[in-house]
């Protein structure tokens, strides 16, 4: 059996410490790791820290300032529309060059509360809702295919717009698509689930086969990957610290290269052909 | 007004994506997804820096119109396209548009105080409404709710937003139980150095305009006319000062769309030959959607009829922009020209926002006449092409600019607060 890879999962204060001092960055930045999740106390029920950063936020700074280092951006549809997060997905996919992905949680630990404990949007903070979000935001990455855009100064025509669909998703969240933006190069973002009944995504963190392992505590060796979680109070330097030592001890080192790829997932799988969003461009009179 | 202004201008770029023409994709500076490619947006960010601007823009709504002919219509979040860019710069204030209409404020308020913190004291949000039934539907909504219902739900947001941001400072909960909004809780993110974002507001309703003098400390207006620009701009301050700011914590910008050339002539070569590059249907569809009128149904060669000049029948479901058609009908009125010279003449003098065509210097001699005479804090410029129209803002027209001792030679200021609040005081407001 293969050697698990590693991930690193960081709280709220250590996106602060990353963000903040360039030798962490650089050296998180060094690490061949399968990918960090950006705030994962944000989704596993733990209490709020004293500090924390919105995770897209985070992803940014990441995509500009680093060449090599993957990462989860964490999201709950507590406070989040499925459509402004397809959006920020899709973003961060083109700008950090297919190296970022989404973590889907039921709730947010850092949302404000309502009084009747209802989410944003309406629907419940269940299981069940973060499936749909998952459902939703890859049906949208996907409803404009990034070969449409042809760019022929011949004719005039930039993209092949009849070939972007609407999404039409029902249920939780019904949205009529299409995207802002097209598909990445590198294919629709690896989306991630928490725990069981995740739904429709490519990754389920807290499972059997990546099993999370509190920073400090034993990681397990057969299991497809260990996800080292430092909690809030432990600093950025000690998790790193830590993740040299395993990998120097054996844990699989994954190369450079699209999350998608260093995970070794296929690109995913496409619905069947949707509504055309706009008809078949043809070229113009001008004026 | 014999006084001479004193204090430097501020300039912005509002980068529509490519340019504001529709065929800027075509310039032969650009691949055919330089749309989505991180080193182009951060060339953006790195020469409108050089040029020490105070800040860019970026437009936003969250709905694809169709981008078969024209880049515009395609969007990367703001938020997360100028974090990218703020990492990769040091300096330049970043203006991020997003819809009070389908957000939600807790969450708004943690990414953009975020995203603040992160560029270290340099973002802005453009506080907008959405308008239109396509962006609705992908909110599960068959249309968006009415506009003075629209106005009130942003009003409502950026005092929640803004509630938000004053408790990541305190630490202490915010428990707001409005009309809109019910919500307890607080930020946990820490400050930024400009102690929060910079607001700003685009639109031009009387609605608008009440909530850009409350709280707005940027004003994108959109103007044809110096003389509506003098007034929009004393109305504005006005208001400001009516609810105890002072006039100088809110900044004029109106829009400015550029093409720029070394001699008239080729400033204008230049515009017509982006403009035939492009579809005529654009121009059309264009002024339909401005002025709340089916265009192709207008004869070209005919002057506008008066029934078409009128207002709307209903402001409240009109999709179109109060400000833009106002000043659209006001310049239609002046000049009485036919359809067909209307939307040609639009080429050289911007439609909605006002145009420029001609040369750096000319565009000086503009910006300054416009500054001097109070009608403006700055001006947010829109390039036809920003591939090679930003680097000509910041190598040819800023330095006349500073020669004429209207702009500063290096920062003096490193957020976007700061920026703005260096910029001359404001004018002729007696």
């Amino acid at each position: 059996m293969t050697a698990p890879y590693l991930a690193l999962g960081l709280a709220g204060p250590q996106l602060v410490e990353l963000t903040g001092d360039p030798g962490l960055l650089a050296r998180w930045d060094r690490l061949p790791v399968a990918f960090t999740v950006l705030g994962l106390d944000r989704i596993d029920g733990s209490a709020p820290a004293s500090q924390t950063l919105d995770s897209s936020a985070v992803g940014a700074v990441l995509a500009a300032r680093t060449d090599n280092g993957r990462f989860l951006v964490v999201a709950s549809p507590q406070r989040d529309h499925p459509y402004n997060l397809a959006r920020r997905t899709v973003s961060l996919g083109h700008l950090s060059r297919g190296r970022s992905g989404l973590l889907i949680g039921a709730r947010d630990g850092y949302s404000a509360r309502t009084p009747d404990g209802a989410s944003a949007w309406g629907p419940p903070l269940t299981a069940e809702t973060a499936a749909a979000v998952a459902d939703a935001v890859r049906k949208l990455e996907q409803s404009w295919p990034h070969e449409s855009i042809i760019g022929d100064r011949e004719t005039g025509i930039l993209v092949r717009s009849h070939e972007i669909v609407h999404a039409d998703i029902g249920g939780a969240f019904p949205i009529a698509g299409p995207l802002t933006a097209p598909e990445p190069p590198t294919g629709a973002s690896v989306l991630a689930g928490w725990g069981p009944g995740s739904g429709p995504v490519d990754l389920v963190l807290g499972g059997a086969s990546v099993v999370v392992t509190p920073l400090g505590a034993q990681p397990p060796r057969d299991v497809t990957g260990v996800l080292l979680q430092a909690a809030a109070e432990q600093s950025l330097g000690e998790l790193l610290g830590a993740a040299e030592g395993l990998l120097a001890a054996g844990f699989r080192p994954v190369p450079a290269g699209p999350l998608r790829t260093a995970l070794g997932l296929a690109p995913a799988s496409r619905a069947v052909a949707g509504r055309a969003a706009f008809p078949e461009p043809q070229p113009y009179p001008s004026l | 007004m014999t006084d001479r202004r004193t204090g430097h201008v501020l300039l912005g770029v509002n980068v529509l994506v490519l340019g504001y023409l529709p065929a800027a994709w075509q310039s032969p500076l650009l691949a055919k997804d330089s749309f989505v490619d991180p080193r182009y947006w951060e060339a953006i960010g790195r020469t409108a820096e050089r040029g020490t601007l105070d800040a860019i823009f970026l437009a936003d709504g969250p709905v694809l119109g169709d981008p078969a002919y024209d880049a515009n219509p395609i969007r990367l979040e703001p938020t997360v396209n100028w974090g990218h860019v703020a990492a990769v710069t040091e300096r330049i204030g970043l203006v991020a548009t997003a819809s009070t209409t389908f957000n939600d404020p807790f969450e708004l308020a943690e990414r953009l105080l975020s995203w603040d913190h992160l560029s270290g004291g340099r973002a802005g949000w453009n506080i907008v409404t959405t308008r239109g039934a396509a962006a609705a539907r992908n909110f599960g909504l068959p249309d968006v709710p009415l506009r003075d219902d629209r106005y009130d739900r942003a009003a409502e947001f950026a005092d929640v937003v803004r509630a938000l941001w004053d408790s990541a400072e305190t630490g202490r909960e915010v428990r707001h139980h409005g009309e809109l909004f019910r919500m307890q809780g607080r930020l946990r993110v820490p400050p930024s150095k400009q102690g929060r974002p910079v607001l700003l507001q685009a639109g031009g309703s009387p609605k608008g305009r009440a909530l850009a003098g409350r709280v707005a400390e940027g004003v994108f207006s959109a103007e044809l006319t110096r003389d509506g620009a003098v007034e929009h701009y004393r109305l504005v301050k006005r208001l400001a000062r009516e609810h105890g700011r002072s006039p100088d914590d809110v900044k004029i910008l109106p829009g400015l769309l550029l093409s720029l050339g070394s001699t008239e002539q080729e400033a204008r070569r230049r515009s017509d030959e982006l403009h035939d590059a492009g579809p005529a249907s654009y121009s059309v569809q264009w002024l339909s959607q401005s002025i709340g009128y089916d265009a192709s149904k207008l004869e070209l060669d005919e002057p506008f009829p008066e029934e078409v000049l009128a207002a709307p029948a209903d402001p409240q479901t009109f999709q179109g922009s109060m400000g833009f058609r106002e000043s659209i009908v006001a310049q239609i009125r002046r000049t009485g020209p036919t359809v067909r010279e209307y939307l040609k003449q639009t080429r050289y003098t911007g439609s909605g926002h006002s145009g420029f065509v001609g040369t750096p210097e000319q565009l000086a001699d503009h910006i300054e006449d416009w500054f001097q005479a109070g009608a403006v804090d700055g001006f947010n410029l829109q390039p036809d092409v920003l591939a090679d129209g930003l680097e000509v803002i910041t190598d040819e027209l800023v330095p006349i600019l500073r020669r004429r001792g209207l702009y500063r030679h290096e920062y003096e200021t490193d957020t976007l607060r700061g920026h703005f609040r260096a910029g001359s005081p404001s004018h002729g407001l007696g």
